[in-house]
Protein backbone atom coordinates (compact mmCIF):
# COMPACT_ATOMS: atom_id res chain seq x y z
CA UNK A 1 0.00 0.00 0.00
CA UNK A 2 1.00 3.52 -1.14
CA UNK A 3 2.41 5.77 2.06
CA UNK A 4 0.19 8.91 2.62
CA UNK A 5 2.10 10.64 4.99
CA UNK A 6 5.47 10.45 6.39
CA UNK A 7 7.78 11.41 8.96
CA UNK A 8 11.37 10.54 8.67
CA UNK A 9 13.69 11.28 11.62
CA UNK A 10 11.88 14.39 13.17
CA UNK A 11 13.94 15.65 15.98
CA UNK A 12 12.93 19.18 17.77
CA UNK A 13 14.42 20.83 20.53
CA UNK A 14 12.98 23.36 22.71
CA UNK A 15 15.69 24.61 24.15
CA UNK A 16 17.33 21.87 26.46
CA UNK A 17 14.62 20.06 26.20
CA UNK A 18 14.14 17.17 23.25
CA UNK A 19 10.54 16.87 22.43
CA UNK A 20 10.82 14.81 20.02
CA UNK A 21 14.31 12.75 18.58
CA UNK A 22 14.95 10.84 15.39
CA UNK A 23 11.00 9.70 15.23
CA UNK A 24 9.73 7.94 11.80
CA UNK A 25 6.65 6.41 11.22
CA UNK A 26 3.99 6.77 8.72
CA UNK A 27 0.26 6.36 7.64
CA UNK A 28 -0.54 4.42 4.29
CA UNK A 29 -3.01 5.08 2.34
CA UNK A 30 -6.78 3.60 3.45
CA UNK A 31 -5.21 3.44 6.97
CA UNK A 32 -6.30 4.53 10.31
CA UNK A 33 -3.04 5.00 12.34
CA UNK A 34 -3.35 5.61 16.25
CA UNK A 35 -0.46 7.45 17.81
CA UNK A 36 -0.24 6.60 21.77
CA UNK A 37 2.24 7.38 24.28
CA UNK A 38 1.98 8.63 28.17
CA UNK A 39 1.52 12.40 29.09
CA UNK A 40 4.47 14.99 27.54
CA UNK A 41 5.80 12.05 25.12
CA UNK A 42 5.10 14.52 21.86
CA UNK A 43 1.96 13.24 20.10
CA UNK A 44 0.41 17.01 20.06
CA UNK A 45 4.05 18.52 19.12
CA UNK A 46 4.39 15.77 15.96
CA UNK A 47 1.01 17.31 15.00
CA UNK A 48 2.50 20.94 15.03
CA UNK A 49 5.39 19.94 12.81
CA UNK A 50 3.30 17.84 10.09
CA UNK A 51 1.17 20.62 10.26
CA UNK A 52 3.81 23.11 9.94
CA UNK A 53 3.14 24.89 13.12
CA UNK A 54 6.31 25.05 13.93
CA UNK A 55 9.52 23.71 11.72
CA UNK A 56 11.57 20.44 13.05
CA UNK A 57 15.49 21.06 13.92
CA UNK A 58 16.00 17.85 11.21
CA UNK A 59 13.78 15.26 9.69
CA UNK A 60 11.31 15.56 6.92
CA UNK A 61 7.81 15.40 6.66
CA UNK A 62 6.89 13.46 3.39
CA UNK A 63 2.96 13.63 2.10
CA UNK A 64 2.36 11.11 -0.91
CA UNK A 65 6.43 11.35 -1.16
CA UNK A 66 6.66 14.79 -1.98
CA UNK A 67 8.62 16.65 0.83
CA UNK A 68 6.67 19.76 2.03
CA UNK A 69 8.98 19.91 5.57
CA UNK A 70 9.22 24.00 4.36
CA UNK A 71 5.80 24.48 3.25
CA UNK A 72 3.18 26.51 5.06
CA UNK A 73 0.26 25.54 7.45
CA UNK A 74 -2.06 26.97 4.72
CA UNK A 75 -0.10 25.15 2.22
CA UNK A 76 -0.55 21.93 3.67
CA UNK A 77 -4.18 22.06 4.52
CA UNK A 78 -4.89 22.81 0.85
CA UNK A 79 -2.61 19.49 -0.02
CA UNK A 80 -4.92 17.90 2.02
CA UNK A 81 -4.01 17.64 5.84
CA UNK A 82 -6.46 18.69 8.19
CA UNK A 83 -6.51 18.50 12.19
CA UNK A 84 -8.61 18.89 15.17
CA UNK A 85 -7.20 20.81 18.40
CA UNK A 86 -6.91 18.93 21.52
CA UNK A 87 -8.18 21.95 23.33
CA UNK A 88 -11.27 23.16 21.00
CA UNK A 89 -10.43 26.10 19.31
CA UNK A 90 -13.44 27.61 18.36
CA UNK A 91 -13.96 31.23 16.69
CA UNK A 92 -15.39 32.22 19.90
CA UNK A 93 -17.38 35.26 18.50
CA UNK A 94 -18.86 33.20 15.49
CA UNK A 95 -21.56 31.76 15.49
CA UNK A 96 -20.62 27.87 14.52
CA UNK A 97 -22.33 27.75 11.21
CA UNK A 98 -19.87 30.85 10.03
CA UNK A 99 -16.64 29.34 11.95
CA UNK A 100 -16.92 26.42 10.09
CA UNK A 101 -17.85 28.51 6.94
CA UNK A 102 -14.41 29.88 7.38
CA UNK A 103 -12.72 26.94 6.35
CA UNK A 104 -14.44 26.68 2.99
CA UNK A 105 -13.66 30.75 2.20
CA UNK A 106 -11.15 30.45 -1.19
CA UNK A 107 -7.32 31.63 -0.49
CA UNK A 108 -7.67 34.13 -2.52
CA UNK A 109 -9.11 37.74 -2.23
CA UNK A 110 -10.75 38.32 -5.04
CA UNK A 111 -12.04 34.15 -5.11
CA UNK A 112 -13.68 35.28 -1.46
CA UNK A 113 -15.07 38.69 -2.98
CA UNK A 114 -17.25 36.93 -5.53
CA UNK A 115 -18.18 34.03 -2.53
CA UNK A 116 -16.68 31.01 -3.15
CA UNK A 117 -18.45 29.33 -0.22
CA UNK A 118 -21.73 27.35 -0.11
CA UNK A 119 -24.03 27.86 2.76
CA UNK A 120 -25.88 24.80 1.46
CA UNK A 121 -22.45 23.12 1.60
CA UNK A 122 -21.49 24.14 4.71
CA UNK A 123 -24.79 22.86 6.79
CA UNK A 124 -24.51 19.84 5.12
CA UNK A 125 -21.15 19.12 7.23
CA UNK A 126 -22.65 20.61 9.85
CA UNK A 127 -25.77 18.61 9.77
CA UNK A 128 -23.39 15.50 8.56
CA UNK A 129 -21.46 15.45 12.09
CA UNK A 130 -24.48 15.68 14.09
CA UNK A 131 -24.58 19.79 14.80
CA UNK A 132 -28.47 20.17 13.17
CA UNK A 133 -30.31 22.36 15.04
CA UNK A 134 -27.10 24.40 16.86
CA UNK A 135 -26.36 26.41 13.80
CA UNK A 136 -27.00 29.36 15.46
CA UNK A 137 -25.51 28.75 18.80
CA UNK A 138 -22.29 30.22 20.18
CA UNK A 139 -18.93 28.40 21.38
CA UNK A 140 -20.08 29.45 24.64
CA UNK A 141 -23.24 27.28 24.53
CA UNK A 142 -22.07 24.46 23.28
CA UNK A 143 -20.76 21.19 25.02
CA UNK A 144 -17.62 19.38 24.88
CA UNK A 145 -18.96 16.97 22.44
CA UNK A 146 -20.52 19.69 20.33
CA UNK A 147 -17.35 21.45 20.44
CA UNK A 148 -15.31 18.42 19.04
CA UNK A 149 -17.97 17.70 16.63
CA UNK A 150 -17.61 21.17 15.61
CA UNK A 151 -13.63 20.88 15.45
CA UNK A 152 -14.47 17.97 13.21
CA UNK A 153 -16.87 19.46 10.80
CA UNK A 154 -13.82 22.59 10.23
CA UNK A 155 -11.45 19.64 9.48
CA UNK A 156 -13.55 18.26 6.86
CA UNK A 157 -14.53 21.57 5.24
CA UNK A 158 -11.44 21.72 4.08
CA UNK A 159 -12.03 18.50 1.85
CA UNK A 160 -8.79 16.81 3.48
CA UNK A 161 -7.23 13.39 2.50
CA UNK A 162 -6.38 12.75 6.04
CA UNK A 163 -7.24 14.24 9.25
CA UNK A 164 -4.76 14.40 12.45
CA UNK A 165 -7.49 14.31 15.52
CA UNK A 166 -5.71 14.92 18.39
CA UNK A 167 -7.43 13.84 21.75
CA UNK A 168 -10.97 13.61 19.90
CA UNK A 169 -12.51 11.68 22.68
CA UNK A 170 -11.54 14.00 25.74
CA UNK A 171 -13.64 15.59 28.09
CA UNK A 172 -16.52 13.34 26.46
CA UNK A 173 -19.59 11.77 27.94
CA UNK A 174 -20.12 7.81 27.45
CA UNK A 175 -22.90 8.61 24.79
CA UNK A 176 -20.64 11.45 23.14
CA UNK A 177 -17.92 9.19 22.50
CA UNK A 178 -20.09 6.64 20.91
CA UNK A 179 -21.39 9.11 19.00
CA UNK A 180 -18.79 10.52 17.35
CA UNK A 181 -17.19 6.85 17.24
CA UNK A 182 -19.87 6.31 14.81
CA UNK A 183 -19.13 9.25 12.66
CA UNK A 184 -15.41 8.53 12.41
CA UNK A 185 -16.69 4.75 11.05
CA UNK A 186 -18.44 6.51 8.64
CA UNK A 187 -16.07 8.57 7.41
CA UNK A 188 -13.80 6.00 7.44
CA UNK A 189 -16.02 4.27 5.30
CA UNK A 190 -16.23 6.94 3.48
CA UNK A 191 -12.50 6.82 2.38
CA UNK A 192 -11.00 9.44 4.72
CA UNK A 193 -7.39 8.36 6.63
CA UNK A 194 -6.96 9.36 10.37
CA UNK A 195 -4.62 9.71 12.73
CA UNK A 196 -5.70 9.43 16.06
CA UNK A 197 -4.35 10.39 19.60
CA UNK A 198 -6.15 9.54 22.61
CA UNK A 199 -5.86 8.84 25.97
CA UNK A 200 -9.07 6.88 25.92
CA UNK A 201 -7.40 3.44 25.32
CA UNK A 202 -10.57 1.39 25.02
CA UNK A 203 -11.85 3.95 22.60
CA UNK A 204 -9.43 4.08 20.17
CA UNK A 205 -8.73 0.34 20.19
CA UNK A 206 -11.59 -0.69 17.70
CA UNK A 207 -11.04 2.30 15.56
CA UNK A 208 -7.32 1.66 14.29
CA UNK A 209 -5.78 -0.47 12.07
CA UNK A 210 -2.11 0.29 13.80
CA UNK A 211 -0.67 1.82 16.40
CA UNK A 212 2.76 3.47 16.79
CA UNK A 213 3.80 4.11 20.13
CA UNK A 214 6.41 7.21 21.66
CA UNK A 215 7.68 7.87 24.72
CA UNK A 216 9.66 10.82 25.69
CA UNK A 217 9.62 11.51 21.72
CA UNK A 218 11.30 8.30 20.56
CA UNK A 219 9.18 5.46 19.02
CA UNK A 220 9.70 2.58 21.01
CA UNK A 221 6.92 -0.19 19.35
CA UNK A 222 4.78 -0.15 16.34
CA UNK A 223 1.20 -2.90 15.46
CA UNK A 224 -2.04 -4.39 16.14
CA UNK A 225 -3.71 -2.69 19.25
CA UNK A 226 -3.77 -6.39 20.78
CA UNK A 227 -0.32 -6.59 20.60
CA UNK A 228 0.90 -3.46 21.34
CA UNK A 229 -0.68 -3.18 24.78
CA UNK A 230 0.80 -6.68 25.76
CA UNK A 231 4.72 -4.86 24.96
CA UNK A 232 6.60 -4.81 27.71
CA UNK A 233 8.51 -1.57 26.63
CA UNK A 234 4.71 -0.08 26.23
CA UNK A 235 3.86 -1.39 29.41
CA UNK A 236 6.84 0.34 30.95
CA UNK A 237 6.39 3.75 29.51
CA UNK A 238 2.82 3.58 31.01
CA UNK A 239 3.28 2.19 34.58
CA UNK A 240 6.65 2.58 34.85
CA UNK B 1 -35.36 23.09 6.87
CA UNK B 2 -32.80 25.66 7.04
CA UNK B 3 -32.33 26.92 10.24
CA UNK B 4 -32.20 30.95 10.99
CA UNK B 5 -29.20 32.27 11.96
CA UNK B 6 -27.30 35.67 11.93
CA UNK B 7 -25.86 35.38 8.16
CA UNK B 8 -22.74 37.63 8.91
CA UNK B 9 -21.32 37.68 5.50
CA UNK B 10 -23.93 38.71 3.87
CA UNK B 11 -24.25 42.11 2.49
CA UNK B 12 -28.45 42.69 2.09
CA UNK B 13 -29.88 45.74 -0.19
CA UNK B 14 -32.22 46.75 3.37
CA UNK B 15 -28.77 47.38 5.00
CA UNK B 16 -27.57 49.44 1.78
CA UNK B 17 -31.13 51.24 2.74
CA UNK B 18 -30.08 52.62 6.21
CA UNK B 19 -26.15 54.32 3.94
CA UNK B 20 -28.91 56.27 2.17
CA UNK B 21 -30.55 57.19 4.93
CA UNK B 22 -27.53 58.57 6.47
CA UNK B 23 -26.30 60.42 3.43
CA UNK B 24 -29.51 62.24 2.86
CA UNK B 25 -29.41 63.36 6.80
CA UNK B 26 -25.61 64.56 6.54
CA UNK B 27 -26.60 66.60 3.09
CA UNK B 28 -29.59 68.66 4.28
CA UNK B 29 -27.86 69.14 7.56
CA UNK B 30 -25.48 72.07 7.06
CA UNK B 31 -28.94 74.05 6.19
CA UNK B 32 -29.90 73.29 9.87
CA UNK B 33 -26.72 73.95 11.65
CA UNK B 34 -24.40 77.11 12.46
CA UNK B 35 -21.33 77.34 10.26
CA UNK B 36 -19.12 76.82 12.93
CA UNK B 37 -21.00 72.94 13.51
CA UNK B 38 -20.74 72.63 9.88
CA UNK B 39 -17.28 73.11 10.45
CA UNK B 40 -16.55 71.05 13.08
CA UNK B 41 -18.60 68.48 10.72
CA UNK B 42 -15.79 68.76 8.33
CA UNK B 43 -13.06 67.72 11.11
CA UNK B 44 -15.36 64.67 12.64
CA UNK B 45 -15.02 63.17 9.07
CA UNK B 46 -11.93 63.02 8.48
CA UNK B 47 -11.54 61.59 11.65
CA UNK B 48 -14.05 59.14 11.00
CA UNK B 49 -12.21 58.44 7.45
CA UNK B 50 -8.62 57.58 10.15
CA UNK B 51 -10.63 55.85 12.52
CA UNK B 52 -12.05 53.29 9.88
CA UNK B 53 -8.59 53.53 8.03
CA UNK B 54 -7.10 51.93 11.64
CA UNK B 55 -10.32 49.61 12.22
CA UNK B 56 -9.42 47.87 8.66
CA UNK B 57 -6.27 47.16 9.99
CA UNK B 58 -6.32 47.05 13.23
CA UNK B 59 -9.92 46.51 14.53
CA UNK B 60 -10.23 43.88 11.93
CA UNK B 61 -7.14 41.65 12.18
CA UNK B 62 -6.20 42.84 16.08
CA UNK B 63 -2.94 43.93 14.84
CA UNK B 64 -2.40 47.31 16.74
CA UNK B 65 -1.21 49.84 15.24
CA UNK B 66 0.63 53.12 16.54
CA UNK B 67 1.66 54.50 13.07
CA UNK B 68 -1.07 55.65 11.53
CA UNK B 69 -0.64 58.92 11.77
CA UNK B 70 2.95 58.10 10.43
CA UNK B 71 0.63 56.93 7.04
CA UNK B 72 -1.71 60.29 7.04
CA UNK B 73 1.54 62.65 7.73
CA UNK B 74 3.67 60.64 4.79
CA UNK B 75 0.77 61.36 2.35
CA UNK B 76 0.16 64.92 3.23
CA UNK B 77 3.87 65.76 3.53
CA UNK B 78 4.11 64.52 -0.06
CA UNK B 79 1.81 66.41 -1.68
CA UNK B 80 2.42 69.64 0.41
CA UNK B 81 6.14 69.62 -0.57
CA UNK B 82 5.18 68.59 -4.34
CA UNK B 83 2.78 71.66 -4.18
CA UNK B 84 4.27 73.66 -1.59
CA UNK B 85 4.04 77.61 -2.47
CA UNK B 86 6.88 79.33 -1.04
CA UNK B 87 9.97 78.84 0.78
CA UNK B 88 12.07 76.87 -1.36
CA UNK B 89 15.35 77.74 -3.14
CA UNK B 90 15.01 76.60 -7.03
CA UNK B 91 14.90 74.15 -8.36
CA UNK B 92 11.28 73.52 -7.36
CA UNK B 93 8.50 72.14 -9.17
CA UNK B 94 5.38 73.02 -8.02
CA UNK B 95 2.77 70.55 -9.55
CA UNK B 96 -0.57 70.59 -9.63
CA UNK B 97 -3.15 68.87 -6.90
CA UNK B 98 -4.91 66.45 -9.23
CA UNK B 99 -1.21 64.85 -9.83
CA UNK B 100 0.09 65.58 -5.87
CA UNK B 101 -2.79 64.53 -4.09
CA UNK B 102 -2.85 60.67 -5.89
CA UNK B 103 1.28 60.79 -5.46
CA UNK B 104 0.55 61.82 -1.41
CA UNK B 105 -1.85 59.00 -1.57
CA UNK B 106 0.80 56.41 -3.21
CA UNK B 107 3.62 57.53 -0.50
CA UNK B 108 1.13 56.33 1.83
CA UNK B 109 0.84 53.01 0.16
CA UNK B 110 4.44 52.61 -0.56
CA UNK B 111 6.30 54.36 2.26
CA UNK B 112 3.61 51.56 4.65
CA UNK B 113 4.36 48.90 2.75
CA UNK B 114 7.76 48.94 3.22
CA UNK B 115 8.11 49.61 7.18
CA UNK B 116 4.50 47.81 7.87
CA UNK B 117 4.47 44.54 5.91
CA UNK B 118 8.01 43.13 7.23
CA UNK B 119 7.05 43.15 10.01
CA UNK B 120 3.40 41.45 9.46
CA UNK B 121 5.37 38.54 10.09
CA UNK B 122 5.82 38.97 13.90
CA UNK B 123 2.91 38.75 16.15
CA UNK B 124 1.40 40.50 19.21
CA UNK B 125 3.12 43.90 20.45
CA UNK B 126 6.15 43.53 18.05
CA UNK B 127 3.83 44.79 14.99
CA UNK B 128 2.68 47.83 17.81
CA UNK B 129 6.65 48.45 18.30
CA UNK B 130 7.35 48.66 14.46
CA UNK B 131 4.56 50.70 13.62
CA UNK B 132 5.28 53.08 16.53
CA UNK B 133 8.91 53.01 15.80
CA UNK B 134 7.98 54.22 11.76
CA UNK B 135 6.02 56.90 13.29
CA UNK B 136 9.16 58.51 15.00
CA UNK B 137 11.90 57.66 12.44
CA UNK B 138 9.24 59.89 9.98
CA UNK B 139 9.03 62.31 12.44
CA UNK B 140 12.82 62.85 13.24
CA UNK B 141 13.44 62.47 9.56
CA UNK B 142 11.03 65.74 9.12
CA UNK B 143 12.74 67.63 12.27
CA UNK B 144 16.29 67.02 11.64
CA UNK B 145 17.00 65.68 8.26
CA UNK B 146 16.59 68.27 5.50
CA UNK B 147 14.26 71.11 7.20
CA UNK B 148 14.32 73.24 4.02
CA UNK B 149 12.25 70.30 2.39
CA UNK B 150 10.14 69.82 5.16
CA UNK B 151 10.06 73.25 6.77
CA UNK B 152 11.21 71.92 10.28
CA UNK B 153 9.68 71.96 13.56
CA UNK B 154 7.40 74.42 11.20
CA UNK B 155 6.06 72.26 8.82
CA UNK B 156 4.90 73.44 5.39
CA UNK B 157 2.11 76.35 5.80
CA UNK B 158 0.08 78.11 3.19
CA UNK B 159 -1.17 75.02 0.96
CA UNK B 160 -3.53 75.90 -1.96
CA UNK B 161 -7.01 74.20 -0.82
CA UNK B 162 -9.03 71.72 -2.92
CA UNK B 163 -11.98 73.43 -2.30
CA UNK B 164 -12.74 77.16 -0.71
CA UNK B 165 -15.46 77.60 2.11
CA UNK B 166 -16.94 75.65 5.21
CA UNK B 167 -19.67 74.41 3.15
CA UNK B 168 -18.22 72.96 0.02
CA UNK B 169 -14.77 71.53 2.40
CA UNK B 170 -17.83 69.49 4.29
CA UNK B 171 -19.18 68.11 1.10
CA UNK B 172 -16.38 67.15 -0.18
CA UNK B 173 -15.18 65.77 3.18
CA UNK B 174 -18.50 63.80 3.96
CA UNK B 175 -18.18 62.53 0.41
CA UNK B 176 -14.85 61.36 0.89
CA UNK B 177 -16.10 59.69 4.11
CA UNK B 178 -18.92 58.06 2.80
CA UNK B 179 -17.44 56.70 -0.25
CA UNK B 180 -14.46 54.90 2.75
CA UNK B 181 -16.47 54.03 4.84
CA UNK B 182 -19.60 51.87 2.21
CA UNK B 183 -16.26 50.94 0.36
CA UNK B 184 -14.87 49.27 4.01
CA UNK B 185 -18.17 48.40 5.12
CA UNK B 186 -18.78 46.19 2.23
CA UNK B 187 -15.42 44.59 2.40
CA UNK B 188 -15.78 44.18 6.37
CA UNK B 189 -19.30 42.15 5.57
CA UNK B 190 -17.41 40.24 3.22
CA UNK B 191 -15.71 37.20 3.30
CA UNK B 192 -12.63 38.88 3.48
CA UNK B 193 -13.86 40.46 6.24
CA UNK B 194 -14.97 37.50 7.93
CA UNK B 195 -11.18 35.69 7.78
CA UNK B 196 -9.62 39.51 9.06
CA UNK B 197 -11.82 38.91 12.18
CA UNK B 198 -11.54 35.04 12.41
CA UNK B 199 -7.68 36.45 12.27
CA UNK B 200 -8.28 38.56 15.42
CA UNK B 201 -9.16 35.94 17.23
CA UNK B 202 -6.93 33.15 16.23
CA UNK B 203 -4.46 33.06 13.41
CA UNK B 204 -3.49 29.70 13.66
CA UNK B 205 -7.15 28.47 13.37
CA UNK B 206 -7.15 30.18 9.94
CA UNK B 207 -3.93 28.72 8.34
CA UNK B 208 -5.79 25.97 9.50
CA UNK B 209 -8.56 26.44 7.97
CA UNK B 210 -6.16 26.35 4.52
CA UNK B 211 -5.91 30.24 4.61
CA UNK B 212 -2.96 32.44 4.23
CA UNK B 213 -3.25 34.95 6.66
CA UNK B 214 -0.20 36.70 5.34
CA UNK B 215 -2.37 37.50 1.95
CA UNK B 216 -5.36 38.70 3.33
CA UNK B 217 -3.73 40.68 6.66
CA UNK B 218 -1.34 42.70 3.44
CA UNK B 219 -4.48 43.39 1.91
CA UNK B 220 -5.92 44.69 5.28
CA UNK B 221 -3.19 46.89 5.13
CA UNK B 222 -2.94 48.10 1.72
CA UNK B 223 -7.08 49.21 2.17
CA UNK B 224 -5.84 50.58 4.99
CA UNK B 225 -3.24 52.73 4.19
CA UNK B 226 -4.79 53.87 0.92
CA UNK B 227 -7.69 54.96 3.16
CA UNK B 228 -5.36 56.94 5.60
CA UNK B 229 -3.47 58.66 2.28
CA UNK B 230 -6.69 59.36 0.95
CA UNK B 231 -7.78 61.27 4.23
CA UNK B 232 -4.45 62.56 4.80
CA UNK B 233 -3.85 64.33 1.80
CA UNK B 234 -7.71 65.71 1.48
CA UNK B 235 -6.75 67.26 5.39
CA UNK B 236 -3.74 68.28 4.92
CA UNK B 237 -5.44 70.85 1.62
CA UNK B 238 -8.35 71.07 4.26
CA UNK B 239 -5.88 72.93 6.64
CA UNK B 240 -3.92 74.17 4.16
CA UNK B 241 -0.88 73.36 6.26
CA UNK B 242 1.25 70.46 7.89
CA UNK B 243 3.45 70.15 10.43
CA UNK B 244 5.14 67.55 12.77
CA UNK B 245 3.48 68.36 15.64
CA UNK B 246 -0.28 67.73 13.97
CA UNK B 247 0.72 64.86 11.29
CA UNK B 248 3.12 62.93 14.04
CA UNK B 249 1.51 63.80 17.66
CA UNK B 250 1.00 60.89 20.20
CA UNK B 251 -2.91 63.13 20.97
CA UNK B 252 -4.05 62.52 17.02
CA UNK B 253 -2.60 58.86 17.57
CA UNK B 254 -5.12 58.46 19.97
CA UNK B 255 -7.69 60.29 18.70
CA UNK B 256 -7.91 57.59 16.17
CA UNK B 257 -7.71 54.48 18.00
CA UNK B 258 -10.14 56.08 21.05
CA UNK B 259 -12.60 56.47 18.24
CA UNK B 260 -12.17 53.10 16.92
CA UNK B 261 -12.27 51.68 20.35
CA UNK B 262 -15.53 53.77 21.39
CA UNK B 263 -17.22 52.95 18.04
CA UNK B 264 -17.19 49.15 17.94
CA UNK B 265 -13.93 48.14 16.58
CA UNK B 266 -13.96 45.30 13.43
CA UNK B 267 -17.10 47.08 12.73
CA UNK B 268 -16.57 49.87 10.05
CA UNK B 269 -19.78 52.16 11.24
CA UNK B 270 -18.61 51.80 14.80
CA UNK B 271 -15.35 53.44 14.45
CA UNK B 272 -17.20 56.26 11.61
CA UNK B 273 -19.67 57.38 14.58
CA UNK B 274 -16.90 57.03 16.83
CA UNK B 275 -15.05 59.62 15.05
CA UNK B 276 -17.97 62.11 14.75
CA UNK B 277 -18.57 61.56 19.29
CA UNK B 278 -14.92 62.50 19.55
CA UNK B 279 -14.68 65.20 17.97
CA UNK B 280 -17.88 66.72 19.40
CA UNK B 281 -17.59 65.44 22.68
CA UNK B 282 -14.19 67.27 22.80
CA UNK B 283 -15.44 70.27 21.62
CA UNK B 284 -18.20 70.75 23.79
CA UNK B 285 -16.14 70.02 26.79
CA UNK B 286 -13.64 72.08 26.67
CA UNK B 287 -15.74 74.96 28.47
CA UNK B 288 -15.77 72.53 31.50
CA UNK B 289 -12.30 70.17 31.32
CA UNK B 290 -9.53 72.69 30.15
CA UNK B 291 -6.30 70.98 28.52
CA UNK B 292 -5.27 68.04 29.83
CA UNK B 293 -7.77 67.00 31.84
CA UNK B 294 -9.81 66.74 28.68
CA UNK B 295 -7.43 64.24 27.48
CA UNK B 296 -8.11 62.50 30.94
CA UNK B 297 -11.90 62.35 30.05
CA UNK B 298 -11.53 60.54 27.20
CA UNK B 299 -9.22 58.33 27.77
CA UNK B 300 -11.02 57.23 30.77
CA UNK B 301 -14.00 56.90 29.09
CA UNK B 302 -11.74 54.53 26.29
CA UNK B 303 -10.78 52.43 28.96
CA UNK B 304 -13.88 52.20 30.53
CA UNK B 305 -15.86 50.97 27.46
CA UNK B 306 -12.76 48.24 26.67
CA UNK B 307 -13.58 46.99 29.72
CA UNK B 308 -17.11 47.06 30.25
CA UNK B 309 -18.29 47.38 26.17
CA UNK B 310 -15.56 45.76 24.50
CA UNK B 311 -18.07 46.08 21.44
CA UNK B 312 -18.53 49.93 21.79
CA UNK B 313 -21.35 51.71 20.60
CA UNK B 314 -21.96 49.57 17.72
CA UNK B 315 -22.48 46.58 20.19
CA UNK B 316 -24.78 48.80 22.56
CA UNK B 317 -27.10 49.93 19.82
CA UNK B 318 -27.26 45.97 18.81
CA UNK B 319 -27.86 44.95 21.78
CA UNK B 320 -30.64 47.55 21.87
CA UNK B 321 -31.77 46.27 18.84
CA UNK B 322 -32.01 42.87 20.07
CA UNK B 323 -33.70 43.55 22.91
CA UNK B 324 -36.57 45.62 21.09
CA UNK B 325 -36.49 42.60 18.51
CA UNK B 326 -37.08 40.23 21.82
CA UNK B 327 -39.61 42.29 23.26
CA UNK B 328 -41.55 42.46 19.81
CA UNK B 329 -41.68 38.42 19.61
CA UNK B 330 -43.00 38.60 22.72
CA UNK B 331 -45.80 40.71 22.45
CA UNK B 332 -47.20 38.92 19.16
Amino acid sequence: MAKLLEVQGITKRFGGLVAINDLSFHIDEGEVLGLMGPNGSGKTTIFNIIMGDFPPDSGKVLLKGEDITHYPTFERVKMGIARTYQVPRPFRELPIIEDIRVSTIPDSIMGSFRGGTHLEEVERIAEDVGLKGRFSMYPHELTMGDLRRVELAKALATKPKIVLLDEIFAGLTVAEIEEIDKLLRRKMEEGLDFIVVSHDLKALAPLVDRVVVIHFGQFIAEGPFDKIVDNEKVKAAYFG
Amino acid sequence: MIEKYSKVGITSIKSLRWWLIAIAVMCVLPLFVPLSVTRLLVMASYLAIFAMSWDMMSGHTGYISFGHPALIGLAGYVTAFLSHQEGFQPPHIILPLYVTLPLGVAAAVGGGMLFFLPSMRVRGPYFALVSLAFMEILHRLVIAIRPEFTGGDRGLPNQPAVVIGAIPNYYLALGLMFATAIGLWYVSRSNVGNVLKAIRMDEDVVEASGISTYRFKRFAFLLSALTAGLGGVFYTHYLQSISPRRAFSTIFLLDIIISAVIGGMGTIVGPMFGGYFLTFILEYLRPYLFGQWRLLAYALVAIFMVIYRPRGFYGIAQDVRNWFRARTREGA
